[in-house]
Formats: C-alpha cells, sequence, structure tokens
C-alpha cells in the first residue's frame, strides 16, 4: 500500500470554512460566535495542512481520544471521523474515499467514517500522521481501525483500553493507559509533556463542560434561543477543542448571545412549535437542509441526552491523568455506548421533562450497530412518556444512504402528527 | 473427485449423541431434567466468561447461541435493529420467544458491540434473574490482567451474594480440573484430524463442539472419551480435494461445514469463538496465583478473538495452526455486521499471502447453510486449490 501525499481534503474544508466565514461576517447582525467557530476550523484545519512544512509533530486520533494530551506536549492532533464527517459536511462527496476503503478490503458494513478513513490515508487525501492513537471509547469500529492506518501510512501507533464500566478500579486502568501513551508519544516525538500546560488545559476543560452545561440551562427556555442543529457545534469544538483558550472565548460568546436572546424572549427559530429530541448525529450532508426545514416548520433541537448532556463531575487540574481519565466517563455519549443501564435511561427520562420535550428524532445510522441497538429500547422509554419518536434511517457521511425528499417527507408527516397533538 | 470420501465407513454411536443434544438445544431433556431437580443453569454470552467460576458455584454454566439453520429474524431485529449483527438477533429472537426461559442468570463480556448489546436488550427484555457484565480488557499486560482478575473477583462476589453462599477454592480447583479435562480431550480430537487422511471430519467436529457447551461437562468428557476410542477403533478416513482451515465469526452450524466437505474439501482446522478459541489453552494453576487469578489468566491469554490488540498475537496463531494441520487454503467465514474480524481480514489474507495459502472470503449471515453462491463460491476455490497442486 503506498501513500500519495496530496491533502485536497483539508484543502477542501478549508476553502469552505473561509467561505462561509466570510458569508457569515457580510450578514448584518450575525452573532460573533458563528465568526469564531468557522474561525477554529479554518485554524485547525490550517494548521493540519502545514504541519509537515512546519516541522510540527501529527497525532491522529480516533473520536473521543483525550486529544487534551496531545495539546499538552505542543503536537499537531488530526481527528480522524471528525476529518471524515467535514470532508462530507463541506464537500458532500465522499465516494472516492469510500470506494477506496472497500479496494483495501473492508467490509461495507464498516461504518462509512472509518472505511472512508483509510480511504483517505491511502488516497493520500488526509496527511501521513507521525503516529496513529486510536482506542475503544465508543465501539468496535475505532476499536479496529488503528492498526490498518498504521500499515497504511507506515507510521507507529498506540492503542489505548478503556474499560467498559467506570468503576474507580476501570478509572484507575484508564489513568495507567494514558500514563504510557504519554511515554509512547514522547519517545516518537522527542518532546515532553509539559504539566502544567496540562494542568491548565484540565482546568479549561473543566470550565468547558461548565459552559456547556449553562448553555444546556438556556436551551430549557420557551422558545429556545439555540439554533435547531446548533449542538453539532458544540459537539466539534468537544471534539477538536478541549481546554484551548479558542473554545472558552466561543462558548462564553455564545452563552453571552443567547442569554441575551432569552432576555429579549427571542427564540432560535421565529414560531417555535415543535420542541424535539435528538438521539444521534444527523446526516453530515442534510445539515443545511435540516436547519432549514426545522426553521420552515418552528422545529427546533432544544436538547440531546448523549451529545451535549455532560454527566455528572468536576476535573481536577491538579490530576491531570486522572481528570482526563474521568473526563472520558463523563462525555454524554458514554452513556450510551457503554453499559445500557438506568443511568442511560434515566438521562432520556430527564431531559424529556426539563426540556419539554414534544417528540424525539433518532438518526439511525446504519453504519452505527452501537447506537442502532438502543433505538427500541429509547423508544420504549419515550413512549411510556406520551412522546412520539421518529427513526429516520440515514448515513452519516454517505448521500446515498438518503435522499433529502425521503428525509423530507418523513419530517412533514412527524410534523403533521406532533400537530394533531 | 467431487466430495471427500471415507475409508472404514463405521457409523459413530456416540457421535449421534452429540448430534441428538444439538438437535433439542437449547430445550434439551438433559437440561430440562437438571434444572427440574431444582438445579441452577446460567447462560453466557462470549468465551471471555469464566465458565469454572459459574461451574464452582454448583450452576451449570452452558452458551447462549441463536438457531442453527437459516430463518426469519423479525423479532430480533426489531429489538438490535437490521445492521446488528445476525448471531446476537438470532440469541436475542431465541431468548424473547422463552426458548430460555430455565435459565436462571445470564452473564456476559464487554467483548465487542453485538454481545454487549445482546446482554443490555436481555437485562432489559427477558427476565432471567441474575445479570452480570464483566469488562473484558484488549490487551495482554500485567495491567490488563491485574484488571481482568479483579472483574473475575467481583464476579465471583456478585454470584455468592446472589446464591448467598461462598463460592470455596476447594470446589473451583474441582471445576478447574474438569474443564481442563475437556480442553485436553477436545485437543485429542483435533489431533486426529493432522493426520493425512483424517478419521472425522470437520462437521462431525463442530457437533461435538457444540455439545461441549450445551451439556454438565461431567457427562460430556465421559461421552467424549468413548468417542475418541470408537473413532480410533473405527478405521474411518478421509480422502478429500483439499486441507482447509475456517477462521471468522462465531459458528455453530454443522451444516455449513458440511456443504464444504460435501464438495470434496475437508476442514481439518479452524479459528472460531466456537472452536479452537474455546478449548486452547489450560487453566495453569501454580503457587504464585489463587485458583482465581489463574482462572483469569487462562481466559485472557487464551487465543485471542479479534477484539484484543495487538492482532498479530491471533494472526501468529492462525499460522501456525495452518502449519500444524497442514492447511491448503484458509475459508474466511464473517457474518454480516461482525466488525473486528471485518477489519482484520485484509490484514490476515496479507500474512496468509505471506505463507503462499489462499484465502477466500466469505460474507455469511449466521446459521447459513452454506448453499447458492457460497456453495459456487467454494467450488472454484477447491478448483483453484488443487490447480496449485499440480
Amino acid at each position: 500500500m503506498t501513500t500519495v501525499q496530496d491533502t485536497n481534503k483539508l484543502k477542501s474544508i478549508v476553502r469552505a470554512c473561509r467561505l462561509i466565514q466570510r458569508m457569515i461576517v457580510a450578514e448584518p447582525g450575525h452573532r460573533r460566535s458563528q465568526v469564531l467557530y468557522y474561525d477554529m476550523l479554518t485554524k485547525y484545519f490550517t494548521r493540519l495542512l502545514d504541519a509537515h512544512e512546519n516541522g510540527d509533530f501529527v497525532a491522529a486520533h480516533t473520536v473521543f481520544f483525550p486529544s487534551e494530551l496531545i495539546y499538552g506536549m505542543d503536537l499537531v492532533p488530526m481527528h480522524t471521523e471528525t476529518s471524515t464527517w467535514m470532508t462530507a459536511l463541506f464537500t458532500g462527496e465522499c465516494s472516492d474515499i469510500l470506494t477506496e476503503g472497500s479496494t483495501l478490503g473492508l467490509a461495507s458494513e464498516i461504518c462509512t467514517p472509518n472505511r472512508g478513513l483509510a480511504g483517505a490515508f491511502s488516497l493520500g487525501a488526509l496527511p501521513r500522521p507521525d503516529v496513529m492513537l486510536w482506542s475503544n471509547m465508543v465501539c468496535d469500529n475505532t476499536a479496529k481501525s488503528g492498526e490498518l492506518i498504521m500499515e497504511i501510512c507506515d507510521c507507529p501507533g498506540f492503542f489505548i483500553d478503556r474499560p467498559f464500566k467506570d468503576s474507580p478500579r476501570e478509572i484507575e486502568y484508564l489513568t495507567g493507559e494514558l500514563g504510557d501513551m504519554v511515554t509512547f508519544l514522547e519517545e516518537q516525538s522527542g518532546k515532553k509533556m509539559d504539566w502544567d500546560r496540562m494542568s491548565e488545559i484540565v482546568e479549561r476543560m473543566d470550565r468547558q463542560i461548565e459552559l456547556v452545561r449553562q448553555i444546556n440551562e438556556l436551551r430549557k427556555n420557551v422558545p429556545t434561543p439555540f439554533s435547531p442543529i446548533g449542538f453539532l457545534d458544540l459537539v466539534t469544538i468537544d471534539y477538536l477543542f478541549p481546554g484551548q483558550p479558542e473554545a472558552i472565548e466561543y462558548l462564553e460568546t455564545l452563552l453571552g448571545e443567547l442569554n441575551e436572546m432569552v432576555s429579549q424572549g427571542k427564540g432560535a427559530v421565529e414560531d417555535e412549535r415543535f420542541r424535539l429530541m435528538t438521539l444521534f448525529i444527523p446526516p453530515m450532508y442534510l445539515v443545511n437542509f435540516l436547519e432549514k426545514i426545522c426553521g420552515e416548520y418552528g422545529a427546533v433541537s432544544v436538547i440531546e441526552p448523549f451529545f451535549t448532556y455532560w454527566g455528572e463531575g468536576r476535573l481536577d487540574p491538579a490530576k491531570p491523568l486522572e481528570s482526563s481519565a474521568l473526563k472520558s466517563y463523563m462525555i454524554p455519549e458514554m452513556r450510551m455506548y457503554g453499559p445500557l443501564d438506568e443511568r442511560a435511561l434515566n438521562s432520556i427520562t430527564d431531559c424529556a421533562e426539563q426540556y419539554k420535550v414534544d417528540g424525539a428524532i433518532y438518526f439511525a445510522d446504519v453504519g452505527c450497530r452501537h447506537s442502532c441497538a438502543t433505538i427500541k429500547i429509547f423508544k420504549d422509554t419515550l413512549n411510556d412518556m406520551d412522546i412520539p419518536v421518529l427513526t429516520l434511517d440515514c448515513d452519516v457521511v454517505d448521500h446515498t444512504a438518503t435522499s433529502e425528499e425521503e428525509v423530507k417527507e418523513k419530517l412533514e408527516r412527524f410534523f403533521e402528527l406532533l400537530e394533531d397533538r | 473427485m467431487t466430495n471427500t470420501s471415507k475409508t472404514g465407513n463405521v457409523r459413530l454411536e456416540w457421535l449421534d449423541k452429540f448430534r441428538e443434544i444439538n438437535r433439542s438445544f437449547p430445550r434439551t431433556e438433559q437440561l430440562l431434567d437438571y434444572k427440574n431437580s431444582g438445579r441452577k443453569i446460567f447462560g453466557w454470552l462470549c468465551t471471555y466468561v469464566p465458565e469454572e467460576i459459574i461451574h464452582a458455584a454448583g450452576i451449570l454454566p452452558i452458551r447462549i447461541s441463536g438457531y442453527s439453520h437459516e430463518t426469519d429474524l423479525d423479532d430480533g431485529t426489531a429489538y438490535l435493529y437490521v445492521n446488528n449483527c445476525s448471531f446476537s438477533r438470532s440469541c436475542l429472537q431465541l431468548g424473547l420467544k422463552g426458548e430460555y426461559d430455565f435459565l436462571d442468570g445470564v452473564v456476559g463480556g464487554s467483548t465487542c458491540d453485538g454481545a454487549r448489546r445482546l446482554f443490555d436488550l436481555w437485562r432489559n427484555y427477558i427476565g432471567t434473574p441474575f445479570h452480570h457484565v464483566l469488562t473484558i480488557p484488549r490487551k495482554y499486560t500485567e495491567r490488563a490482567h491485574s484488571l481482568y482478575h479483579y472483574e473475575v473477583e467481583e464476579f465471583t462476589r456478585h454470584l455468592e451474594e446472589f446464591l448467598g453462599t461462598e463460592i470455596p477454592d476447594e470446589a473451583l480447583l474441582e471445576s478447574i480440573k474438569l474443564y481442563n479435562e475437556t480442553r485436553q480431550l477436545l485437543e485429542r480430537l483435533y489431533d486426529l484430524r493432522k493426520r493425512d487422511n483424517p478419521p472425522v471430519t470437520g462437521a462431525e467436529t463442530m457437533e461435538v463442539l457444540n455439545a461441549s457447551y450445551r451439556m454438565p461437562k461431567e457427562i460430556f468428557n465421559e461421552w467424549l472419551r468413548n468417542l475418541l476410542e470408537e473413532i480410533e477403533a473405527s478405521g474411518n478416513a478421509y480422502e478429500y480435494r483439499a486441507r482447509l482451515m475456517l477462521v471468522g465469526s462465531v459458528l455453530t452450524n454443522a451444516e455449513f461445514i458440511k456443504s464444504i466437505e460435501d464438495q470434496g474439501g475437508i476442514v481439518v482446522t479452524d479459528e472460531l469463538c466456537t472452536s479452537t478459541r474455546y478449548w486452547t489453552d489450560q487453566v495453569v494453576l501454580d503457587d504464585s496465583r489463587s485458583p482465581r487469578e489463574s482462572v483469569a489468566r487462562r481466559y485472557l491469554n487464551n487465543f485471542p478473538c479479534a477484539r484484543m490488540y495487538p492482532s498479530d498475537e491471533r494472526f501468529d496463531r492462525i499460522m501456525a495452526f495452518a502449519r500444524d494441520y497442514k492447511v491448503d487454503g484458509v475459508i474466511s467465514q464473517i457474518v454480516r455486521y461482525c466488525v473486528p474480524y471485518s477489519h482484520d481480514l485484509p490484514l490476515l489474507t496479507k500474512k496468509l499471502k505471506g505463507m503462499n495459502i489462499p484465502v477466500l472470503a466469505l460474507d455469511v449471515e449466521y446459521g447459513t447453510s452454506g448453499s447458492g453462491q457460497i456453495a459456487t463460491r467454494v467450488q472454484a476455490f477447491l478448483e483453484m486449490l488443487e490447480g496449485r497442486k499440480k
């Protein structure tokens, strides 16, 4: 397997982000948080694009990997799945990297972010990382993706084994794994971990989580001030910028804007009619369409129990590694990907009550076995509360899985059903 | 020659007894009698669950499996969705239909997404009284062994609390002895398949394996001893077009293997969680460790599932088996949506290619019989293997 160095996917993402940012700035009365958001994305991917030229060390990592540790060592992180999602979001086209993933021998059942990722590295559509870091935080796809990428990119790698449950003994195990990973990175990069910097990062991560909790509090208002699909921005900020100063600036700005809207009684959509719970990530190529149709129908996602609704707990800057391990169990997604116990189900019922939810949408990503197996039980839980659930089959990256018309028709029917109630 | 042919042709009566167990599983007369005698039966969902602990508690551990034939999985699909593996859906469907209602407990492990979700939904929708899921590390480091040992201790405590009684070390030592004997007997069965003309087929072996986790080991060991004697006395010997190894996802359907062997390929060994990964590696007792720690060490160090890291450990063992059993070709059968094995396939294929061993990759559904397109592909594969010998 050879790699052709061509970073065209990242260039496309950077171009799109710059363009969107310019369009936002040109709009009268635009929100500063939106400008900051696209500025952050531009800088993230530009830094990645220029990394090798600048002599920087690139550490590719899978989703939910504690990339704060990469920042703590002043290395350049490359969030692999987000790079695939962003490709779909900003270019709308992933067929080349998906086809290449299949050519490598990866079965079509392997989810598109991971199949596309292997394809992207193989085609040279993403820059070759200096190391590959991956973990089993989430699912088998993330747990199994690393070794093939190491082979394709001819780079060393480190796998973090994250225990399934969150007993103190298991968190201690994960802390040990993170320590080994830091040692590995120090050996590979020649750079030492800056523990003072790491403590500052943890302090900011704690603030970051608190800010998201405060934003969520504001979303409880009727009408809710936060945009219909805006939660994806919150998720992206957490994925790409853990404990980074720009993340704090963005979230504080957003919080200020939302506070102002609440005080003025303004909602994110003109006439809020349907308050929705979102149960998985929508297809990236339909985000703009979803934003539009939600606006038309007065529908807005007010809470996402497994994406923005953080678990309890605070991080301790004096214990950076332990905090990083603990954070991995506080992440909202982990209630869904971990044991499907009362905590997961209670977070749904709590959110439904607190956020006055009228209905829920489950974006059933056909590639995500782990989440789809929760559809029935989540649906039963919400139906017991007399809250209808719409399940939309889709793929987070592959636009051939579903069409805009199909989604539109199903959404319209769902909104009619909610209206009738 | 279009299929395997046998000299000797002696019908193996003890093999028929194993077949009978499998035919009526899960509601076998043996299991229902066991239950009716007031004793408890637990189901386990993955080979990383330490059976000896359950057995030492005076409980009969059996493996939960699905339908061993092709069937509609409407209920399983409604609960687990279509994109979960058909093994999980098949097991859950049997559970939802009450076929496992005699179970007193279900024990799972955090091995793969399918197994985890199967456990979650089983706990939520099927009223089995006791549930426990073990965290299974994915590495073999001392830290991982220490965590898994802790998990086995926690499981023991939970079990003792459920039963209201302690599980003494003496009982565990007896269970270890019994289960080690099962492993040794199964290894003897496999050793017979190393012969130039094996006296048993892969399909026949699968019948024995299936029964091994569906009945009390005390009886199984006795039956298998008898079968081994019967095989030796039979003079049976198979001729074939090619010696094959099966690798990949969970498989219990002996008919699938038979359909390959009907075309002339003999399956002489395999790497499946229902076969070699079930019986290889003994629990090694040593004075530096408690019996529970020894059990934990065996389960984590066992012939690895594709979930484990690094994958080379699995690949090396497969390659060693391929050499020992003089394999001409490897058939990879991966149940759709079995992600760990799908990810490993490109790397494993490359390794086997390096040994000059061709690989036939089949995407299957759990319970498939191996007819239709699969049969055509197997036929072409066998022709290719024969061509290489000339």
